[in-house]
């Protein structure tokens, strides 16, 4: 048995080897919020957050995660409070489809824990990574620039 | 004894319309809650895979599924002799013939990739293995993978027909070869627009149930028409249509992709009947995706068009060869409206374009978002400018000379109604300071350009009636149920439908809820495709909310001893128009409604058809869409000539969209659009190898626009406020990706003055123009020096 922390809680998981951390997460533990478009790290769908590094979900072994804090889309709100990136996603419209958008978000929040005033430049850097056929990409940005600014002032509380 | 509402709704978002309020799906999509056709799954369900043929072209001679249905875990399997060989197509109302496509192929395989059959194992690594074990004895036959070829006498024949036209399409007005004859100025143009795929993220997939003791279908699809894919699985499946029901899950985009019934959708439920009932799920992967879905029609695209001196367009004429693919699909009409789209945008008397479709052993081409305009727009924007230029005349004023007018009949007999085409050109040049630049930035490599395009809502392709119909239930609490028809694939109609809904009824945004494309639950609806969900579904639900909102006004009026035409619900509250006195607070007219002794359920109904009348294709007539949508589109280019880069510095467009219901969701649909032109425009390409399979047909080698390089881009909103539009709106989720290419084209001639007819626009072909430009230059000179 192995020990994965997901979305702070523990599994105690019976892995095979070769099984990879979207496998777990969608069709062991149910955690479909997570997607995939491709299976072959070119999308970015996929993204979730190892001990809060975005990583791709569909190239990671799950059995490598053990110990390490897993986040997925689904265990970011706080309660019913939605994290101000999930809330920001919402308030810019930088949501068509969706479905892009649990791995869009995880890696924008992957960016703004780290720097929660990114340039331009370095928000497209850090979401080159996740395709949007949709396109949102313009209200993506727009999303994490207000979203970075709600994260730094209740930093600063 | 008077029921009590329950419920508090946020009053926050009365009078909706023209409001950016958020997504009515937005909390699901962003906390993962959200449900897609993927993410469906059942106790027991078993997976399906389809068996594909690995040969372009080959006549099946066996199948022996004997191994594979003895191998462990292996529940089901299907093939051609398990169906009633039952054909299916897109375009059976005006090309009978076209029906052509069998959910399972018996006879013979068209493509690489088409369907023989399919198994259902407990798992998908057992549905593989399964695969492997299945024995298909074929007879190749000769193939041929290039259109032009595929036309030649002789060429491999893929249908039982004369040869592999499919569809010949002669669109003929007045007498273009006279007109030619008087004209000052005369060119000829071939323009290349490739193959493409719409690369929706999520893939095609459903879960399909046969009950067999009740005879009852379900599938649950990420489809845009589920009622269009209820009547080809019925058809199909030989079966009634109220014996299946398709519910549409979230969509995960569809782009065109998922319009048609596929033969993975009928396998699922015949795999799940010969299964006993169990569920089959049957997900493509990426490979089957750009494989065996659908496509992009490449086309080759001729013009020859002629000018008088004062810029008059006299006479266009022309040929399109559209790459079909292994069946019709969509085909036919993408076609069509490849050719007659220039109806909508320039007063034209004299007119004769050919259009063919041929078949070749490659991937089906059906619909992409903005059936055929995109491939059109590109030769015909890029065509008119090269017309002025030849005039010596400015593109603008060549343009703005030769434009369709408001309330104008087309010489197809389109009806244009509002049609704010010249006001979308003024705005966009005022904009983009177009005459500050154009010719000016050269010693920059900079360039400016246009393209100007048009766009139906509604495409009267779907039998007799493209209705649409809505059901606007008002609860006891006082929440608002709206069931639509109308297939949000991740656009936003159920927003905007909702805010349409909110709107009319008078209450706020907040109260409503909204159920669609469920063909068991919700009124029928064609589905998601030209552009026509908020003109059409958006008619048929502001009609169901004024039913409702009559009801309740007639139990208050009785109440009151008042006449229900003096009364209105607004922003919440029932006022008198006389003297606009507020009555009641909406809540309190809803308590009288249900109290004891009224007991009246509120269930509106709508159902909207478009005065419209389908295109008689010996003709070219027909009035196709119940309004028109304009758009003028500008970009800003630098040309990196070392490299052959082409930098976009930023993207105008300026677009009649009637009125904006929700403004976010326009700019939204006009940046989406803006980027999927641009990906076609610089990197999107569906190639195909010798036997016809793509050859980038995965997301590492088919290139997608991403994050990096997304330009600047300026929407444009212009209103109209069309008469026959709900609350004067139009549909506009395509327009914007059709004049982009051109646009492109245009400003990197103004840049560098290369002319590029054959898109990609990628480095390579740049620097060639380059090196041609450059070497005509050389020779002309040493001729003057001579």
């Amino acid at each position: 048995m192995i020990p994965l922390n997901i979305n702070k809680k523990e599994y105690q998981l019976d892995l095979k080897g070769h099984e990879t951390l979207l496998e777990v997460l969608r069709d062991q533990l149910g955690l479909t919020g997570t997607k995939t478009a491709c299976e072959e790290s070119e999308c970015g769908t996929c993204t979730v957050l190892v001990k809060g590094k975005a990583v791709l979900s569909c190239i990671t072994l799950a059995a490598n995660c053990a110990g390490r804090e897993i986040t997925t889309i689904e265990g970011l709100a706080d309660g019913e409070q939605l994290h101000p990136v999930q809330q920001a996603f919402i308030d810019h419209g930088a949501v068509q489809c969706g479905f892009c958008i649990p791995g869009m978000i995880m890696s924008s929040k992957a960016l703004l824990d780290k720097n929660p005033e990114p340039t331009q430049e370095e928000m497209e850097y850090a979401l080159d990574g996740n395709l949007c056929r949709c396109a949102c990409y313009l209200k993506i940005f727009d999303a994490i620039r207000a979203a970075g600014k709600e994260m730094k002032a209740a930093k600063s509380l | 004894m008077v029921t009590s509402i329950k419920k508090t709704f946020s009053k926050k978002y009365v009078n909706p319309v023209g409001k950016s309020v958020p997504r009515i799906d937005g909390k699901g999509i962003v906390t993962g809650q959200t449900k897609y056709a993927f993410d469906v799954g059942f106790p027991n369900m078993l997976v399906g895979k389809m068996i594909r043929s690995p040969h372009p072209h080959a006549r099946i001679i066996s199948i022996d599924t004997s191994r594979a249905e003895k191998f462990h875990g292996v529940r089901a399997i299907i093939t051609a002799k398990d169906t009633d060989g039952i054909k299916f197509g897109s375009n059976e109302y005006f090309f009978p013939h076209t029906v052509d496509q069998m959910a399972i192929e018996s006879e013979k395989v068209r493509y690489v990739g088409d369907e023989l059959g399919a198994v259902a194992a407990v798992d998908e690594e057992t549905a593989l293995e399964a695969l492997n074990l299945i024995d298909v004895q074929y007879e190749i036959l000769p193939a041929v993978v290039d259109v032009q070829e595929a036309m030649k006498p002789g060429a491999p024949q893929i249908h039982e027909s004369l040869n592999n036209i499919a569809v010949i399409l002669p669109v003929n007005f007045g007498n273009p070869d006279r007109a030619l004859k008087e004209a000052d100025y005369v060119r000829e143009d071939l323009f290349f627009a490739p193959a493409a795929h719409m690369a929706a993220l999520e893939p095609h997939v459903c879960v399909g149930q046969w009950e067999t003791f009740s005879n009852k279908v379900t599938l649950w699809a990420s489809s845009q028409a589920p009622f269009k894919c209820r009547e080809a699985l019925a058809k199909t499946l030989k079966l009634d249509l109220n014996d299946v029901r398709v519910i549409k899950m979230a969509v995960g985009g569809g782009f065109g992709g998922k319009l048609e019934m596929l033969p993975m959708d009928f396998a699922a439920c015949l795999l799940s009947k010969k299964a006993g009932g169990l569920p089959v799920k049957i997900c493509c992967n990426r490979e089957e995706e750009f494989l065996a879905t659908r496509r992009k029609h490449g086309m080759i695209y001729k013009l020859k068009s002629g000018v008088k001196k004062d810029g008059t367009l006299v006479a266009i004429t022309g040929e399109v060869i559209a790459d079909g693919g292994a069946y019709c699909s969509y085909g036919p009409t993408v076609l069509a409206a490849a050719i007659m789209r220039i109806f909508m945008v320039y007063k034209i008397q004299h007119f004769r374009m050919t259009g063919y479709r041929v078949y070749t052993n490659t991937p089906i081409s059906g619909a992409m978002r903005g059936f055929g305009g995109v491939q059109a727009g590109f030769a015909v924007e890029s065509h008119m400018d090269m017309l002025a230029e030849g005039i010596g005349m400015d593109p603008i004023a060549f343009r703005l000379k030769n434009i369709t007018t408001p309330n104008m009949v087309t010489i197809n007999k389109m009806v244009l109604t509002t049609n704010g085409l010249r006001e979308c050109i003024d705005k966009a040049i005022a904009a983009s300071d177009w005459y500050n630049k154009r010719g000016k930035q050269k010693h920059l490599c900079r360039g400016i350009g246009i393209g100007i395009a048009a766009d139906v809502m509604g495409s009267k392709m779907y039998k007799s009636h493209e209705s649409a119909g809505s059901i606007v239930k008002v609860e006891e609490d006082g929440s608002v149920y709206l069931f639509t028809g109308a297939a949000d694939t991740g656009q936003g109609s159920n927003t905007v439908l909702s805010q349409i809904t909110a709107q009319e009824l008078g209450v706020s945004y907040s109260r409503i809820r909204c159920k669609s494309g469920d063909t068991e639950i919700t009124p029928f609806d064609t589905g998601s495709f030209a552009s026509r969900v908020t003109f059409i579904s958006g008619n048929a639900t502001l009609l169901a909310a004024r039913d409702a909102k009559k009801q309740i006004l007639a139990i208050v009026a009785e109440e009151l001893k008042l006449n229900a035409d003096d009364l209105d619900i607004q922003a919440e509250e029932v006022i008198c128009l006389k003297d606009r006195s507020v009555l009641m607070s909406f809540d309190k007219a809803l308590e009288l409604c249900y109290a004891f002794n009224y007991g009246k359920q509120i269930i509106g109904r709508g159902s909207y058809n478009p005065k419209t009348t389908p295109i008689d294709f010996r003709t070219g007539e027909g009035n196709v869409s119940g309004s028109y949508g304009f758009e003028a589109q500008i970009a800003e280019v630098e040309v990196n000539k070392e490299t052959g880069e082409v930098n976009i510095l930023k993207l105008w467009d300026a677009h009649d969209i009637g009125k904006a219901i929700n403004p976010q969701s326009v700019e939204g649909q006009i940046e989406g659009s803006l980027a999927m032109g641009l990906g076609y425009t610089f990197m999107e390409n569906l190639r195909f190898d010798n036997k016809g399979r793509p050859a980038n047909g995965n997301f590492a080698n088919y290139r997608l626009p991403r994050s990096i390089g997304t330009p600047p881009i300026e929407c444009i909103m212009v209103e109209t406020d069309d008469p026959n539009g709900p609350f004067g709106a139009k549909g506009m989720g395509e327009a914007a990706l059709l004049p982009t290419a051109a646009a492109i084209a245009n400003a990197i001639y103004d840049a560098v003055g290369i002319r590029l007819k054959e898109l990609p626009f990628t480095p390579d072909k740049i620097i060639q123009a380059l090196k041609e430009k450059e070497h005509l230059e050389t020779t002309a000179g040493s001729h003057a020096s001579r």
